[in-house]
């Protein structure tokens, strides 16, 4: 703190650092606002999970409800994130390494699920395979069920989490350019063996760090998915949904333990995520962005 | 290999990167493609790799028309310009790469590949390096790791795109020494494209001027240096000064001398012979000569810088903007002649002319 406080002398202070008071207040508001926005409430959701003792917490968590929601949920994440995988990884080797019309639409495409409200992002299914829709006679013969059931919460989960994949590598493709590729094509390897050996190595840690955002945005997601699970319960809640039941039913340790678990499925994310901006920082986009 | 390129164009949206280019390069011969930016070598580079498909024309290997191949196909090495070596994998495995992705029935084994590979690195002498990582070598070794990775594949011919681009001045000379050295021992024919004129007078058997997509000359160095066909060659080579100046039946006045207009490129018909037209004068074809002997064009010394073996002096002569830059003999200088504000005779010794169109 000694340098904090010191005021350097005028000829060797460097045009763009400021005065130590100013410092002080810049730090000061900043572990302020941290403290009261992020830091409290996290602490309180353990808190108020805790509030009756470890006993009362393990048990709502080994309720039935309660476990069939996790299962839900690390359901729901499994199929989604692969597929944002698949796709986020076509879509910004077509961005990077191709020039096509539409190329511009296609980037904004991208990024439409962050720009529109989750509720949206869930009603839109509601429209395509509700009751209403011009799909849902051919749906109901062949009794295939999508909204309030898992392909329902799938496609909402997919549709609001769609971008992180792609997000990471496209930046991070483009200022790689083709010429890896090309040498590995003038060297005889197919395409195949090209992406596999030159390609994805070299966005490795990129796409291993949207997985892990696409990831925990797919386990965290409450509003697309609250508009098309119609929240069966044991059947159908998610567990951010599941948070919500409880606490509306004025279960405050259950609805609180089931959140710590979140909570903690956050803090692990963001732990790995900090390891990975640590040790790999210059290989992933946001790392350039930054 | 001999290649033979036929009339290739290559358009990109609309912008002719080569309009027509045609060149024969004979079994071992080192070429150098030089020009500035945007005049095309680089296309032509890529389009005999493979990694540019020509818009019409042909190329052949050896007779086969490979104009329908794939760059991996044609089985040529490629070295770019940011050598683009695999940033992941050791410089023992990115040597290898080109073997370990052959079709099973053409891969040598394990042990054979590893074997091959150590050898390329120990021919571009960078023996005892192979576990490192490209980030780990410096600019100058990853050039040569980029090399015995083309070579492993064992190439019909070595393309090379501005291979000492991003080099320090030591190293490349250094480095050019080294491949003009490697290209002997190898006898593989040698493509390599640089915008140094340097480097491809003295690397290369024959040099291919290129501008704005075309041919302007193809020869030996001493050829294209000696007796540039066109009026962009004499400007692109060397240090020239440039006279505006107009041709009477053939002959034009150069510093006070009178030279012949340049013999006309046989495809052309016949040279103007009257007009305006340009001189283009080296720096060592200026001869200073001496207050006492009167002869030729006063002029006034403006700069001198005297450093190397030849000095290089400034003259303003009345009636020409630019400063005319000579180059002398040490010598010369030592005797004491050469002051700044000093006044001298000058007179062209040599000059090329090139009427002028448009």
């Amino acid at each position: 703190m000694a340098s904090l406080f010191s005021r350097a002398p005028i000829g060797q202070r460097s045009a763009v650092n400021e005065g130590a008071l100013t410092r002080i207040a810049l730090v000061l508001t900043a572990v302020v606002f941290l403290a009261l926005f992020l830091i409290m409430p996290l602490v309180l959701v353990f808190v108020e999970a805790f509030r009756q003792g470890a006993g009362a917490y393990l048990e709502a968590l080994k309720e039935p409800d309660a476990l069939s929601a996790m299962r839900l949920t690390v359901t729901v994440a499994i199929i989604a994130v692969p597929l944002n995988v698949v796709f986020g990884l076509a879509a910004s080797w077509a961005i990077a390494k191709f020039e096509f019309r539409g190329k511009n639409l296609l980037i904004s495409l991208i990024d439409l699920p962050f720009s529109i409200s989750p509720v949206i992002s869930g009603l839109v299914w509601v429209l395509l395979f509700g009751s209403h829709s011009v799909l849902s006679p051919w749906l109901q013969a062949h009794d295939i069920q999508i909204l309030f059931a898992l392909p329902g919460l799938v496609l909402a989960t997919m549709f609001v989490t769609f971008p992180f994949v792609a997000r990471e590598l496209i930046p991070l493709m483009q200022e790689q350019g083709t010429t890896d590729e090309e040498a590995s094509l003038s060297l005889g390897a197919s395409g195949l063996q090209t992406f596999w050996h030159v390609t994805l190595p070299n966005v490795r840690w990129a796409l291993v760090y949207g997985v892990l955002l696409c990831t925990a945005r797919a386990i965290g997601e409450f509003g697309a998915v609250s508009v098309v699970s119609g929240h069966i319960r044991g059947k159908t809640n998610t567990l951010p949904l599941h948070v919500e039941i409880l606490y509306n039913e004025y279960s405050f340790v259950g609805a609180f333990a089931v959140a710590s678990v979140l909570a903690l499925l956050a803090l692990v994310t963001l732990g790995i995520k900090a390891v990975l901006e640590w040790r790999y920082g210059n290989q992933l986009a946001s790392g350039h962005r930054h | 290999m001999r290649i033979s390129i036929r009339n290739v164009t290559k358009q990109f949206d609309r912008f002719p990167a080569l309009g027509g280019v045609s060149l024969e390069i004979g079994s071992g011969e080192l070429v150098a493609l030089l020009g500035p930016s945007g005049s095309g070598k680089t296309t032509l580079l890529r389009s005999i790799a493979g990694l540019e498909h020509p818009s019409s024309g042909q190329i052949l290997f050896d007779g086969e028309d490979v104009s329908n191949l794939s760059v991996g196909q044609r089985r040529i090495g490629f070295a770019f310009q940011s050598y683009a070596l695999f940033r992941h994998m050791t410089v023992l495995s990115n040597v290898s790469f080109g073997l370990k992705v052959r079709p099973r029935k053409t891969r040598p084994s394990r042990a054979e590949i590893r074997a091959r590979a150590l050898e390329l690195l120990d021919l571009v002498q960078l023996g005892g390096l192979e576990g490192r990582f490209p980030s780990q070598l410096s600019g100058g070794q990853r050039q040569r790791v980029a090399l015995a990775r083309a070579l492993a594949i064992e190439p019909r011919v070595l393309l090379l795109d501005e291979p000492f681009g991003a080099l320090d001045a030591k190293v490349r000379k250094e480095l050019r020494r080294w491949l003009r050295q490697l290209h002997d021992r190898l006898g593989l024919t040698t493509i390599f494209v640089t915008h140094d004129q340097e480097e491809a007078l003295e690397l290369a058997d024959r040099v291919v001027v290129m501008n704005k997509g075309e041919i302007e000359q193809a020869g030996t160095p001493v050829e294209v240096y000696d007796d540039p066909a066109t009026a962009f060659v004499s400007e692109f080579l060397g240090t020239v000064n440039t006279f505006q100046t107009t041709l009477n039946d053939g002959i034009a006045e150069v510093l006070g001398t009178e030279f012949p207009v340049a013999d006309a490129d046989p495809g052309e018909g016949p040279q103007r012979r009257h007009g305006p037209a340009i001189a283009y004068v080296r720096t060592h074809e200026i001869e200073l000569l001496s207050r006492e002997r009167a002869e030729g064009i006063p002029a006034i010394v403006r700069a001198v810088f005297p450093f190397g073996g030849a000095i290089r002096v400034e003259l303003a002569v009345e009636g020409y903007d630019m400063p005319i830059q000579v180059e002398v003999p040490r010598a010369f200088f030592e005797a004491g002649e050469v002051q700044v504000n000093s006044g001298l005779f000058i007179r062209a010794t040599n000059a090329r002319v090139f009427p002028q169109y448009n």
